[in-house]
């Protein structure tokens, strides 16, 4: 059993201070810790990116990521995206669209696809597709994915 | 599974803290980015020592400097920076290109350059770009009551798949190289349909000196054809000091095969890994050849 | 095609009345009813449920193909802090399932790599992790069989005691003259393929979850695809009787098939509730996941086509050799369609058919997307190709020439009532102006230029209304329409992602005029929603939606009715829409929904709307001798695949796919485009990437890493034709369309391949490897010609 020590993060907005083992990952602290199960497992290697979440701004697969370095940092994952009065415009299109099928890689898809939309002004399918590289999914063949993003950078261009 | 125990975490700031503990008997258990560390530790094939240390929070060991002759990596800048960075796009475009195509962007905002050397896979995506560039690691320690650091050519680190010269107590702070003149030309591939998340099949640097329609000081570098990532000194000679032509491409491609050296494996078969260094190391020496 | 010219005046009721109506919700863009709380990450998935006292189950895999267990001791385990159960064998000896009963949940022998040794159950992973560690087993490795050629020899080692010689299942199907066929025909094309192993990767790994109660009945969380029979089939592992078994379907992460039998990971979790008198769920990780949940089933497919020299096809013969693996699943049972491919693509007057599987330590196959029908097409429709170069046609002619009208029949008794294949064949030439490039490709061949262009056509027929392989292929479904106009559907149709909760949906709100947000589905506890017998064979929007549809017609017949008693107005001249009872002539609103129900309600004679039905779709069964018209519809698709090939490196890039499919009539067009992208890339995955490396019994790449599924810089567009058939039966003239985008893909690439390059590649994948190294010898002095491949039997 490993060693704790104490944490002290934003998560979604929220001040939280906690104890975490200390080889502990970011996804097992979010699913078996605190309840929040939108970040899902489906590989735990960094492979196939249901588990993307994004720290201090930047999305990483938190199957990899050690709780512990999230000491001083922001946290997002899936729900914290929506408000309490409206999902998140990347959502919202994922649904109006037709994106979202059996939906279980869509949490990281969602986190991901956000993302490069929020650090690429004018971002392409192209760009898009490359940047989602790091997201299976089985069900959708990424199309309408991609239509979701592209509606969401032409609304905000 | 034995991953062996951690009995102890540190998240320094400073790097003698960080030394100190590497120096202490038994060592310590390097966490960057954490992914290949992550992976390894859960499939059983690496144990952690008894102290954890993230190294992530020591100042001066993040980012890319500008040193005028030289060019610096701390060893803690992220494979994204890399990608990102307009000093990177014009001193070592083929490092860019190699950044590019690794794994995935999530990956690439959490793996670190030093965390892919020390971790010395043969398929080290950026290690031929780096060898090319002639890159050295600097590596420091704690020994006798002083911090020691020392810099080595990347070509001499790798030892094995997984293992470096880099001794336990050390710990990999920076990468250095020096800033390519004026006619340094440059080139990366990658083999795979999949533009990154492809693990390495076959992958090849190229970086020379064109003047005159000549190559200088050429340095060729194979990934995934070889136990480690290496230079590769046949095609180096062929190429050297002669002109770009027809005769000068077919003996490098040649002598290139011969340096590779690769295996069968799950992913690709021996026959493929030879013919794409063929494939690749020809069609990098025309692109030079007609730009 | 015209939706409300139907000859068929049952297709569509209410056309003329909708004249001036509110737009009708058929063939628009539905949103799925679930997406918003899975795009939140608020729906909790089978995966990430969390009972009250649950105990985690683990599974200890042998971990080699074949041996003896000569000793096993839980002692330790069981010892160990935090452990409330271990089982082994012993625990579940004689309890057999399965197809052919040959599989238990903990196994006394090993026959492959997989098979289940002994069980945990435990307080935490962790814990239960540790407990295996513990677990001391002692094996007497026997020599394997790891080919069906190796497994059917005299002297090969006897895997099942039941099943002499290795011999598992065999299908036979006959029709014609075989050799006087042959010896009409002008022109044969003899080649064998071999259709490999791949697996479902579904993202959310297998899990089930077990809990009794006081009386002994078992509550089973799980992700089947097929609740009612699944109690069936679970009962006899577990010594239950099947009515004491609640299937209870939490949304789950993928299925394509991969549900459609009993693996031993559900009695295991069952047997260590019973145990330990505690729920118990078991999860796999993703390495667990490859290794041990099904695979599509890998086959050696023996293929002989013939035609004239006028382009007529004469016969088509098929000798299979099946990898049955170590137990029998879905996996060897896909003769039934293979052999329904080999007779019904395209017209063929003579059929000989026959296949056999061979027990192997091997990974077993269950069903996955496109059953048997994507391994035949496979054959069937690059031997089409092959056909029309030698005979020197232009492959869409001869495909026309030899393409089915509507109202003909197949071989086995197929009754392609409304066909579509010559409309999909056109439509699909035209828009990818297929013809012109085809021979502008074959031309440039020869030229210089590392990268090649090629383009591809191919097609298939599958089941569009199910397939009668059971004694029922109906549904059950209750509705009732409460007293704020809210409907409650409450279906035995499973949803697995694939939309039906839309189509559902959609189909009631249509029928009874109310907005698709007062429709709430129940269809995922077998104590409370009645029989289907599942998601395979394309069948859910047809019966499904026929059974919702027939339910809603009832209960709006009992509204209309009411309304008829209680305001005086003639049912004919009344109908639903925008929430009210309104004239049918004019839309003019006479009293709304929620009103008349309240009144029809609270009335002398109460009446509340609730209406059953019972949908069996009119097919037949599919009998011993495989001549039967066994599913409601069939329907056809066409691919055109339009690929650049680098020749040094073999590296395929799919710029387009143009799609043609006949689907009846488009319901849900939103939901439908979803399927087919999502069917389709599949299929590419099978074309170009995807590989179970198996070596002497072992998986070698159980990783995302190393097995490769299409990411999304790899997807091509897709440019979609919808045909509507108007199928009769079918919902709206709805056919089922979600198997054909799976199946007929990689054929089209193959066929693009072999125009770009002249190679043709009979094993799949067409990896960057293989075509590259098919290049490069083509290029040898010597090569052969692929049409002459050596003729290779795999009779056995």
């Amino acid at each position: 059993m490993s060693p704790k020590t104490e944490i002290r993060f934003k998560l979604n907005g929220r001040e939280l201070q906690l104890e975490v083992p200390v080889t502990m990952k970011t996804l097992d602290l979010l699913r078996e810790r605190l309840g929040l199960t939108g970040t899902k497992y489906a590989c735990g290697e960094g492979e196939c990116g249901a588990c993307t979440v994004q720290v201090d701004g930047k999305t990483v697969n938190s199957c990899l990521m050690y709780a512990v370095d999230l000491d001083g940092r922001e946290l997002l994952t899936i729900e914290g995206l929506r408000t309490p009065q409206a999902l998140h415009p990347v959502q919202q299109a994922f649904v109006d669209h037709g994106a979202v099928q059996c939906g279980f890689c869509m949490p990281g898809m969602i986190m991901q696809a956000n993302y490069l939309i929020e650090n690429q002004p004018g971002l392409t399918r192209e760009q898009a597709k490359r940047g989602l590289e790091g997201n299976l999914c089985r069900c959708t063949g990424y199309t309408k994915v991609l239509d979701a993003v592209e509606s969401v950078v032409q609304s905000k261009a | 599974m034995t991953t062996g125990t951690v009995q102890k975490y540190l998240a320094p700031t400073r790097l003698e803290p960080a030394l100190a503990a590497l120096a202490l008997p038994g060592g310590a258990t390097v966490l960057a980015g954490g992914t290949d560390l992550a992976p390894q530790t859960e499939a059983g094939t690496r144990r952690y020592a008894a102290q954890l240390l993230n190294i992530r929070r020591i100042e001066g060991l993040a980012g890319i400097r500008d040193e005028g002759q030289a060019i610096r990596l701390g060893a803690t800048t992220t494979v994204s920076e890399i990608r990102q960075s307009a000093l990177m796009a014009q001193v070592a475009p083929a490092l860019v290109q190699a950044a590019e195509r690794f794994a995935s962007e999530q990956i690439r905002n959490a793996a670190t350059v030093g965390g892919n050397l020390c971790n010395a896979s043969p398929a080290s995506d950026l290690s031929p770009p780096l060898l090319v560039l002639d890159a050295e690691v600097e590596l420091c320690s704690w020994r006798g009551n002083a911090q020691h650091t020392r810099r080595l050519p990347l070509a001499q680190f790798f030892l094995a798949p997984g293992r470096t010269l880099k001794e336990p107590d050390e710990l990999l702070t920076a990468v250095v190289f020096a800033r390519p003149g004026a006619g340094f030309v440059s080139r990366f591939r990658k083999a795979g349909p999949r533009p990154a998340l492809e693990i390495s099949t076959v992958s090849l640097a190229l970086g020379a000196r064109l003047q005159g329609g000549r190559l200088q000081q050429v340095r060729v570098a194979l990934g995934s054809v070889a136990p480690t990532p290496l230079r590769a000194r046949r095609a180096e000679a062929a190429l050297e000091g002669r002109a770009l032509d027809e005769a000068a491409i077919a003996a490098a491609v040649a002598a290139a095969a011969e340096d590779a050296r690769p295996i069968d494996d799950v992913r690709a078969s021996a026959w493929y890994r030879g013919h794409l260094v063929r494939v690749f190391m020809e069609e990098v020496l025309h692109d030079v050849a007609e730009n | 095609m015209d939706p409300t010219a139907s000859s068929n005046p049952s297709s569509n009721p209410s056309s003329k009345a909708r004249a001036d109506a509110a737009p009708s919700l058929i063939g628009q863009r539905v949103k799925k009813p679930d997406a918003p709380d899975k795009a939140t990450g608020k729906t909790r998935y089978i995966n990430d449920m969390v009972l009250p006292q649950m105990l985690i189950g683990k599974v200890l895999f042998a971990g080699r193909p074949h041996a003896r267990i000569v000793r096993i001791d839980t002692t330790a385990a069981r010892a160990l802090p935090g452990v409330h159960a271990v089982l082994t064998g012993a625990d579940a000896a004689g309890l057999k399932f399965g197809f052919v009963r040959d599989n238990v949940a903990l196994k006394d022998r090993v026959r492959c790599e997989h098979d289940e040794v002994a069980a945990v159950a435990a307080e935490s992973e962790d814990i239960a992790a540790r407990a295996l560690a513990l677990i001391e087993v002692e094996y007497e490795d026997l020599p394997g069989v790891f080919t069906p050629e190796a497994g059917a020899r005299d002297d090969a080692p006897q895997i099942h005691d039941n099943f002499p010689g290795n011999r598992s299942l065999r299908f036979e199907f006959k029709h014609g003259d075989l050799a006087a066929a042959e010896a009409g025909s002008d022109f044969i094309v003899d080649n064998v393929f071999r259709p490999h192993h791949v697996t479902h990767c579904c993202m959310g790994t297998s899990c089930a979850i077990a809990d009794f109660d006081h009386n002994g009945k078992l509550t089973i969380w799980t992700q089947t695809q097929y609740p009612y029979n699944y109690k069936m089939d679970l009962a006899p592992a577990l010594g239950i009787g099947p009515g004491d078994i609640r299937v209870i379907q939490p949304p789950v992460g993928g299925a394509f098939g991969s549900k459609l039998d009993v693996y031993p990971y559900e009695p295991i979790a069952a047997l260590l509730a019973k145990k330990t008198g505690r729920p118990v769920k078991v999860l796999y990780t993703r390495g667990e996941e490859f290794k041990a949940s099904p695979t599509r089933q890998a086959a050696i497919i023996h293929m002989r086509t013939g035609c004239t020299r006028e382009g007529t096809l004469t016969f088509r013969s098929a000798d299979v050799l099946l990898d049955n693996g170590a137990y029998t699943s879905w996996g060897p049972t896909i003769p039934v369609i293979m052999m329904r491919t080999t007779s019904g693509h395209y017209r063929v007057p003579v059929v000989d058919f026959k296949a056999q599987a061979i027990y192997t330590n091997n990974p077993y196959a269950g069903s996955f997307r496109g059953y048997g029908n994507v391994q035949t097409t496979w054959a069937t429709a690059q031997q089409m190709d092959m056909l029309a170069d030698l005979i020197g046609m232009e492959p869409l002619d001869f495909h026309l020439k030899n393409a089915q009208l509507s109202g003909e029949v197949t071989p086995q008794k197929s009754y392609l009532r409304e066909c579509a294949l010559v409309e999909c064949l056109q439509t699909a030439a035209a828009a990818s102006d297929y013809s012109r490039k085809r021979r502008a490709y074959a031309a440039a061949r020869t030229q210089p230029g590392r990268f090649k262009k090629g383009i591809g056509l191919a097609s298939s027929i599958h089941n569009a209304g199910g397939a009668k392989i059971h004694k029922s292929d109906g549904i059950g479904t209750i509705l009732k329409v409460d007293d704020y106009a809210r409907v409650t559907v409450i279906t035995g149709a499973s949803e697995i992602g694939q939309g039906i909760d839309a189509v559902i949906t959609l189909i009631v709100a249509e029928e009874l005029g109310v907005p698709t947000e007062h429709v709430t589905l129940v269809n995922n506890d077998s104590d409370i929603a009645p029989w289907d017998v599942g998601v395979h064979a394309s069948r859910t929007t047809f019966i499904a939606g026929n059974g919702a549809r027939r339910a809603a017609l009832k209960a709006k017949a009992q509204i209309l009715a009411g309304a008829e008693k209680l305001l005086g107005e003639p049912a004919a001249g009344l109908a639903l829409r925008g929430g009210a009872v309104v004239r049918a002539q004019d839309g003019k609103e006479i009293i709304k929904l929620e009103r008349l129900l309240r009144q029809m309600h609270f009335q002398a004679e109460p009446e509340l709307v609730m209406v059953t039905d019972y949908y069996e779709p009119k097919s037949e069964p599919e009998g011993a001798s495989h001549v039967s018209d066994h599913s409601a519809a069939y329907a056809h698709a066409v691919h055109v695949a339009e690929i650049t090939v680098d020749t040094l490196t073999g590296e395929i890039k799919v710029d387009k796919v143009t799609v043609a499919q006949d689907v009846g009539r488009v319901i849900n067009r939103m939901g439908l485009e979803g399927q087919i992208e999502g069917g389709l890339a599949i299929g590419l995955g099978y074309a170009l990437s995807e590989d179970m490396r198996i070596e002497e019994g072992r998986l070698k790449n159980a990783c995302f890493r190393d097995y490769k599924l299409i990411t999304a810089p790899e997807m091509p567009p897709v440019e979609m034709h919808f045909i509507e058939s108007m199928c009769a039966e079918g919902p709206y003239g709805a056919k089922g369309i979600s198997e054909l985008p799976t199946i007929v893909i990689a054929p089209a690439v193959a066929n693009a391949l072999a125009n770009a390059t002249g190679v043709r590649i009979f094993d799949p994948p067409m990896s960057p490897e293989k075509v590259a190294r098919a290049i490069f010898e083509q290029g040898l002095p010597g090569a052969s010609q692929p049409e002459a491949a050596a003729r290779e039997s795999a009779t056995v």
